[in-house]
Formats: structure tokens, sequence, C-alpha cells
């Protein structure tokens, strides 16, 4: 499983372009976030000249990935260790970030323009900017330490950027969140304390080495999974995220749905093939948490009565097929195929819904700026003036239900051939059941919007280019399906 | 055994848990805020005696000189009398569910310390030894506690500060101070940091928002809407 992570097999040094276009990746969102504070940008040009240096920095990253298989740093400051690799998952997992990011930020210049002014408008850049570079070192750290500080810059920037707007309840939502965030950040703590008080050592290649089952890594990987689960809002830990994003800005739900979540699933699974290789019981209570997910997170979905609340709510389900994959990724007695099939299938459903998640915040964001109503049957009638924005949020639940040629549907479909092939029933039954509630929500919404009796609205007309960027994304994940095989060898070519 | 131990510590460690306790329990809140800059100068000396003077200094500049003055700021101490914080927290939770909150804390305290015990040979400092590591796992366990039973917010923000340093006294003795170890207790200081600002501001905007209530959690805020 470790060379699947890019943490054991050998490697070429990184070119020189690779080291320039790797900090540039890791801190330039930093610098641009914080010049936008002092600056606010007004228009999108300013903003697409900062993103277009950051993407093209990872167009570097990638050309060398693809040639040297897995890319490796290493330096050492008066004995703290700092271990960075790019192998194809995290490659893939950076560029979904840096294009994911940059349309987030393409899309906030337009929503800053039409909304009312905001207090603390200006804020929102250098915070965008800390959980983007968070989330590109998190993909790239392989010590403990880093990925610590990855973390946890990631977590309380996410949760500062969710803030900014909120009213009472989303702050209430937000602090009871911050606390046990921070409770959680302590938890992972004394999981890293007790590895490196038993092995003395922190960069994960290393451990992979010498870690062997017993007590001590069962508890570590349970203080640390702990940890990961309170700030990934995994299923019984929701509650929070339906009032929060119902107040937050359209950009950071996008931002916040599609990535920040997955980050900390991405580290569990990545530290867990490590302590937890081939267990039986940890994989499977992950799975039964994400059975519960799929089921609740659709049934909260469906009986939604705000928009942003379905969106949100459908997030807890979506996350909930990931966790069902653990045991074919982690399990014992799983079959090499099985588990390949599962672990394609893994990365392209957390790419697909990040994409089409971050799609849907958009369209939803733009449906309530445009008429002013939050709720589903306010937006009643929609069909008739605002076809664009409906038409992203068709698209994207195309993916999110799962229905060819999208990503979701060439994700799900290799996720149930590797559970049929390891006869995981449950699991089978849970995808299944996921995609009827899926969509049994989304035609609930589409209902309401093609009401013809509805009366009609005051509109307020878009920015131009908001619901470009959120078709943009959209088709993304849609085409990610049709052309899943760049993807797929890139996610091979780490292993070669 | 007893004669190792260093006087110094057992009164260093007994003046920790003395200032952990009131600044948990204190229902006074600028006087539990004040129990937490003692607290934290005592924890900058226990660093000392553990032989780690660079966590000494950052427990010094970031405990006492950052982070106390966000607990401040959330009390509304810098701000005209009209936006103060009412100085007590009188809300009293229902035995029922405090028990069965403190039974969850114990029950999580008593996994944390089979863990501690069961690796008991890996500790580089033994805490029969070391009175700060027996001072850490007795704080981990009533800020815990303070954390299930308060539920006003600047209480609990500060349980959280004091579980941190419980919990950073236990890694130092799981893992030593080596420079790995001062690496992660200092991002983890600036963490807390970081988290205690987000939450005074939080705290504050919710008092101006909504007023007493809300610092209650969202049953007080829902009981004040009715």
């Amino acid at each position: 499983m470790n060379w699947r992570f890019g943490l054991t097999g050998s490697t070429f040094d990184p070119l020189m372009t690779s080291h320039w276009a790797l900090a540039a990746a890791l801190l330039l969102p930093l610098v641009f976030g914080a010049l936008a504070a002092i600056f606010p940008p007004r228009r999108m040009w300013p903003v697409a000249l900062a993103c277009a240096v950051i993407l093209t920095a990872g167009i570097f990253l990638l050309i060398d990935t693809r040639q040297a298989g897995v890319l490796r740093w290493q330096w050492e400051f008066s004995g703290i260790g700092v271990a960075l690799r790019l192998n194809g998952v995290s490659m893939l997992l950076l560029l979904l970030t840096q294009w994911l990011g940059a349309a987030a930020a393409l899309y906030t210049p337009g929503l800053l323009r039409i909304s009312d002014p905001e207090r603390f408008a200006r804020w929102l850049w250098p915070l965008m900017g800390a959980v983007i570079s968070a989330l590109s070192l998190a993909w790239v750290a392989t010590d403990l330490l880093t990925l610590y500080i990855a973390l946890e810059t990631m977590g309380l920037a996410a949760v500062a950027m969710l803030l900014l707007s909120g009213q009472a309840d989303a702050l209430l939502a937000g602090m009871r969140y911050l606390l046990l965030t921070l409770v959680g950040s302590l938890a992972y703590l004394l999981g890293v304390a007790l590895i490196l008080g038993y092995w003395g050592r922190l960069d994960l290649a290393g451990l992979a080495e010498v870690v062997e089952p017993g007590p001590v890594a069962w508890v570590a990987a349970a203080l640390m999974g702990a940890g990961l689960a309170l700030k990934a809002a995994l299923f019984p830990l929701h509650a929070w995220l339906s009032p929060v994003h119902s107040s937050a800005w359209t950009p950071v739900s996008a931002l916040h749905a599609g990535l920040v979540v997955k980050a900390s699933l991405f580290v569990l699974l990545e530290l867990w093939s490590i302590l937890l290789f081939e267990t039986f019981w940890a994989p499977r209570v992950i799975a039964w948490m994400g059975m519960l997910a799929v089921v609740w997170g659709g049934l909260i979905a469906w009986r939604a009565e705000s928009l942003k609340t379905l969106v949100a709510s459908s997030t807890v389900a979506q996350l909930g097929y990931l966790m069902v994959v653990f045991p074919l990724l982690l399990g014992p007695d799983i079959s090499p195929l099985a588990r390949a099939l599962a672990w394609d299938g893994f990365w392209l459903q957390l790419m697909g819904h990040a994409l089409a998640k971050a799609a849907m915040f958009m369209a939803a964001g733009n449906l309530i700026l445009a008429t002013g109503e939050k709720t589903l049957e306010g937006l009643a009638g929609t069909s008739r003036r605002l076809p664009l924005s409906l038409l992203v949020f068709g698209v994207a639940s195309v993916t999110l239900m799962g229905l060819p040629p999208s990503a979701g549907f060439t994700a799900k479909w290799l996720l149930l051939q590797s559970m049929v092939i390891s006869g995981q029933w449950w699991a089978v039954a849970a995808l299944l059941v996921g995609t009827l509630l899926t969509a049994a929500y989304i035609f609930r919404f589409f209902r309401y919007s093609f009401m013809e009796t509805a009366p009609r609205h005051r509109y307020q007309p878009l920015a131009p280019g908001m619901d470009v960027i959120a078709l943009g994304l959209a088709l993304a994940a849609f085409a990610l399906g049709l052309l899943a095989h760049f993807p797929l060898d890139l996610l091979h070519g780490g292993s070669a | 055994m007893i004669a190792s131990v260093d006087l110094i510590e057992v009164v260093l460690a007994l003046c920790l848990v003395t200032a952990a306790l009131f600044c948990l329990f204190d229902r006074h809140l600028l006087r539990a805020c004040s129990f937490f800059v003692a607290f934290t100068l005592c924890m900058a000396l226990a660093w000392l005696t553990l032989a780690a003077p660079w966590l000494a200094l950052m427990e010094g500049i970031i405990g006492a000189l950052l982070t106390t003055p966000c607990f401040f700021y959330a009390l509304g101490v810098f701000t005209p009398a009209s936006e103060k914080l009412p100085s007590h927290d009188h809300f009293k939770e229902p035995l029922s569910r405090g028990v069965m909150r403190t039974l969850l804390a114990l029950a999580w305290c008593l996994m944390v310390g089979a863990v501690v015990r069961f690796i008991f040979p890996a500790m580089v400092y033994s805490p029969t030894e070391h009175p700060l590591l027996l001072a850490g796992v007795v704080m981990v366990a009533a800020a815990m506690g303070a954390f299930a039973w308060h539920r006003h917010l600047v209480r609990r923000l500060l349980a959280f500060n004091v579980l941190g340093s419980g919990v950073f006294l236990l890694l130092a003795g799981l893992a030593g101070t080596d420079p790995q170890g001062q690496a992660l207790i200092t991002t983890a200081l600036v963490v807390a940091w970081l988290g205690s600002l987000l939450g005074a501001l939080v705290i504050r905007r919710l008092y101006r928002l909504e007023g007493e209530n809300a610092l209650l959690g969202s049953r007080g805020l829902k009981e004040t809407r009715q």
C-alpha cells in the first residue's frame, strides 16, 4: 500500500524548475492572498493573472512528475526533518486544489461586487490563500509534523473563512465546531506523541519500515483517526455543516465542501495505510459509519427546506461513499485486483465530487443571489428566468447521482466492481440506496424549479462570469468520467 | 524513588494543578482568566525544569503575551463598560446531563491513562519521578471534566487551553523534549493561540448580536428567542 502513496521506491532528483514550481505552488497563494487583503481586487483580471502563475507552476510539476514517477524533497533544520513528495495521487489532488481554488477566487470579485458590501470581505482573500497553501502542503507532506502544520492551518483558516459572513446561528455552530476541532487536534497530537515516543521518528517513509501492528499502533491510529474525523465532519460529527454553510459565502462553501473535508480523509487513509494496514475492525467501523452517513445525509437532504441545507447535507452522504470504500483499501483478504479498482474508484469519486459539489454550491449561490430566496419553495419557477444556473445545477447533479458518462458514474462503476469481486454486499447496498436518495433529493428540487404557477420574482442580474465558472466546473466533473484514463494513468504512473 | 523527586518540581506541579483548577472552576470569569496567566507562567517554569528553555520562552510569549489578551478581549476588558460580558457564569447544568458527560470524559481519560500505562517503559520521563507529568495527567482529566460540565464559551475555551497544556506535558513525557518534540509543541502552542484568537472574536461578535444567552450554546439562544 505504501508504494501507492509514493512513500517507498527509488526516484530521480527533481529538476531545478520543479524546486521553484513547488515553492510557487506552496507559497504564492499565501502571498497573493495577503496582497489582495491590502489591495482588494474589484475585477476578475488581476485574480486571473495571479491564478495563472500558480496554475503554471502546477503544470511544471505535472510534467516532471509524469517523467520521474515520484519526486521527493528532504531537508533537515537542526534535528527537525521535513519531507515532501509528489506522486500520482498527490499530483492529481494538487492540480485539483489549484484549479478549484482558481475557480473560487475568480468567482469572488463578481460576488462581492453585486452583493451588499460586507465588513469583513477583505479578509476573505488571505484566508482563501492560506487554505489553498495549506491544502497543497497537506497533499505533499510526508512527515507527521508538516502534516500537523498543514492540517491545523487549513482547519483554522477554513473555520474563519466560513464564519466571516456568519449570523448568530452559524457563529454558534461554528464555535462548537472550532472547540471540537481544537480538541480533535489535541487527540491527533497525542497520537503523534505516541508514535514519536515509541518509534522515535516522524517521517512516514521511515515509519512504514519500522511500524509493526500492536496496541501502540492501534491506539495511535485511533487517536489520530478521531482527530481527523472531527475535522472532516465525518458522519456523527457533521451537525455543524448545514447551519454554517447556509450563511457562508458561496466560494467559501465551494472550497470547503470540495476540498477541505477531503484533506482529512486523505491524511486518514495515508496514516492508516501505515499504522493499520490489513486490520479488520478499524476500516469496518469507518465503513459502517459511512453507510449510516449515506442514508442519513440523503434523508436530511431529501427533507431539507432550504437549498443550501440540501447541498450541504448531500456532502455528508457523498463523503459516506468514500468511507464505505475503506475496508477495500485497508482490510485483509482483498484481492489485488479488487484493491486496485477500489483505489482508482476512490480518487475518481473524490475528484468528481469535489468538482461537482463546488459547481453545485456556485449554482445554488447564484440562484439564491438572483432571487433573494433561500427555500426550495421560494425558488419555485426559476427555470424560466435562470436557465443557465439551473443547467449548471443539473450537470453537477448528474455527477452526484452517478449517471453516465460523468465521473460519478465511472467511479461508482469501479467501486461496484471491486465490491462485487470481494463480496462486500453491504457496501453495494449502501451505494445503491445512496444513489436512489440522491436522485430523490435532486428531483425534489427540480420539481419546484419547473413549477409554472409560481409568482414572478424580481431578479437581481448576476455579474458576468459567475455562471460560466460554475458551468466550467460542472462540465469538468462531467468530462472527468469520459476522460478518466488521464487521471488514472497518472495514478498508476506513480507506481511504475 | 521519593528521594529522587526534586522539591522544586513538586512545588511547581502543585502550583500548576492549583492554578489549573481555579482557572477551570472559578465562576468569576475575570478571575479565572487571571489564574490562566499564573498557569501559563507556571508552565513556562515547568519547561525550564524539563530542560527546554526554548519552549519556556515560547510558552511565555505565546501563552502569557498573546493568548491571555484574547481572553481579556473576549470578556470585554478593553471595551466600554456597556459591552462587557457579565462577570459571572451562573449557568448550572442539570445533574443527570453533567454526570453523563463526566462519565464520558472519565472514559476518555481512562483510555489515555491505559495507553500511557501500557507503554510506560518507553516513556522518557516517568510520571512517578517527575511530578510535572503527573500534574499533566490531572490537568487533562480536570480539563476534560470542565469541558463536559461548562456551557459558557469563554470557560470552554479556557478548558481547551488547559487541556492543551496537559497534553503537551504528556507529550514531553512520552517523547521527550528533543527538537522534534519541541517543534510539535511549538506548533501546537501557535495553533492554540490562533484558535483562542478566533474563538474570542466569535464570542465578542455573538455577544454583540444576541446578548448573554448566546454564550451558553445553541440551547441558550433558543431560550432567548422563545
